[in-house]
Order: C-alpha cells, then structure tokens, then sequence
C-alpha cells in the first residue's frame, strides 16, 4: 500500500504532506523547532526508501515561509539526496513556493537551485 | 519589596524598549516566546522583511543563549522529563522605524574566545560575502555529520542586521564573563 502522511502545522513546525500514491511532498509554513532532526525522522525515512526505488517521477512542494539555520541544513540535506538520485528516467521537480517580498525565502532558494543540476528546481514566486 | 516596577517600567520606555524576557531559556519554550513576539511584531507597521529579520534574529539568538550561557539548570518539565535550561535576557526596542535587538548572558572565557572570533571576522563581510559564507558553512556541514551547527546561527545573525555586530563582553568576579550582543534592523536591510 503506497504510503501517505499527514501532519497539522503547529507554531515550530510545518505542514507536512506525503502522498505516495501521487509521487508528491509538500511542506508548508514556518519551521523552528528545537528538534527538527527528531520531527522529520520518518519524512527522511520514507524519501530515503522512495528516491531509492524504481520511481518515475517525484515532486516536492517547498512552500516553508520561514526557517532557523538548523532547519535550513536539514533541508539541504534533503535536497542533496533527491539530486544525488535524480536523473532522466527518474524526475525529479521542486517547486519553491514563496512571496516577492520573502526575502529570506527567495535568497535561499536561489542558493540552494544553484547545486541542483539533476533536478528541476522552479523558483515559484507569487 | 525593594524592587521598584513603576521606576522599572518608566526606564524602560524612556529606552523605547518594547519587548524583554529574562529567564531560563529552554528548547521548547522558545516557541511560546517566538508566537509572542509574532504577534508584537504584526502591530508594527513595518515592511514585511523587516519584521522578519527581527524574527530570524531572535531565534538565532535564543539557541545561541541557550548554547553558550554558562548559566545552566536542570528543571522538570510538566511530563517529568528532564530539560536544560540556560539564563538570559532578550529586549527588543524599536525607535524612528529602527529596531534594535540587545542579548545578555554569563559565558566562559573559552566561548568568549569563539564568539569574539566569529563575530570580529563576520563583521568584515558584507551582505554578499555573508551570504556566499553561509552557503559554504553549510555545505561544509553537510559533508561533517558530527558539526553541532555551530557558527551557521550567528552568521545569519549577521545577514539580518543592517550594521555590523556590536558587543561586549565584561570580567565577572568568578572568572566567567558577561557577554553582550546588540544588533540593530532598519527597513531597506544590510547596507
């Protein structure tokens, strides 16, 4: 049975949704938490199986508003493995979903797109 | 009571301080804090980066107390599950659409050391410069599992502020220090 996971946002943590089934993550606001290792144990558990199986394609929505320094090296981490494993039969999209005025936000994905060269990073701003 | 409130409160004021916290910082009562200070923050009718960077800046902030302090405690929390806890304070004033952050803790002379490395030579990196060195920090993280993240905060630190780190650290009787950090955010950001 395809996986799927769903957790609420609270005030240091982010929305997060796994859908296995559609080949689709999301996260979605803000994220400080004192223990984000421990808090996206079982994410990094489930990409770490799903990126190295038969896959076709994935897509991980990026739409985090704010994140602590800690966060934003799980983060690259994460993003890492999904461009160590990408290729042309196995695609990979990330969408990074922020406002004009996120500065934070914007520069950060511009960073992170520059050492993504398997994936098809979009900088998404709205 | 020789504590004096009214008097306290009116220094305060007269210093356009907005916001203070002094106290035990712990991990997860950062977050509490942090919504307080959300909240605070939607009041100013301030651009939204501005507002931001005072908020990244106090988290970075928070963990850094609650790392170098050399005040520490072990209390129980409700569930009884035992917690560190660090001594700090943490005020937040805002003046002619300027806000200024000011953090104090007792450090060791060791981690006066560190700080007064990191934060000398930050100081002479600009916006651009401090940006490539985040990047190449945390790419060297990375790659060294083992790293406790140390010195990723404070160079964040040093993106949000428009003007170089201020501080000052100060001999205490038992051979530890006071150290003072003030960081001040102007709309328009870094100059």
């Amino acid at each position: 049975m395809a996986f799927r996971l769903e957790r609420e946002k609270a005030t240091s943590t982010p929305y997060v949704l796994i859908d296995e089934e559609k080949k689709y993550m999301k996260l979605e606001g803000r994220c400080f938490h004192e223990n984000v290792a421990g808090f996206f144990k079982d994410v990094n558990e489930w990409l770490d199986a799903y990126l190295a199986s038969d896959f076709d394609t994935f897509t991980f929505d990026c739409a985090i508003s704010y994140f602590n320094s800690s966060t934003t090296k799980l983060l690259l981490n994460m993003l890492l493995k999904m461009n160590k494993y990408a290729s042309e039969t196995k695609k990979v999209i990330v969408n990074w979903i922020t406002t004009e005025d996120n500065e934070i936000m914007v520069e950060c994905g511009e960073d992170f797109r520059e050492d993504m060269d398997n994936l098809q990073f979009n900088m998404v701003i709205m | 009571m020789n504590f004096n409130i009214r008097q306290y409160s009116q220094m305060l004021a007269d210093h356009n301080i907005e916001v203070i916290y002094s106290g035990p910082i712990w991990a997860g009562g950062i977050d509490g804090m942090a919504e307080m200070l959300q909240k605070r923050l939607e009041y100013e009718d301030l651009p939204f980066s501005a507002s931001q960077s005072v908020f990244s800046v106090f988290v970075e902030q928070m963990n850094n107390m609650l790392m170098y302090s050399a005040e520490k405690d072990r209390q129980k929390d409700p569930d009884g599950k035992e917690v560190e806890t660090s001594k700090g304070i943490y005020i937040l004033g805002i003046k002619d659409a300027t806000y200024f952050v000011q953090t104090g803790n007792v450090v060791t002379p060791n981690s006066a050391n560190i700080l007064k490395t990191r934060i000398d030579h930050l100081n002479t990196l600009d916006k651009k410069a401090l940006r490539q060195f985040y990047k190449q920090q945390m790419m060297a993280e990375n790659d060294n599992p083992e790293s406790k993240g140390a010195g990723i905060g404070l160079i964040e630190i040093a993106r949000r502020s428009s003007t170089p780190i201020k501080y000052q650290f100060e001999d205490l009787d038992n051979g530890l220090l006071y150290f003072t950090m003030y960081v001040t955010i102007k709309q328009g950001g870094k100059e």
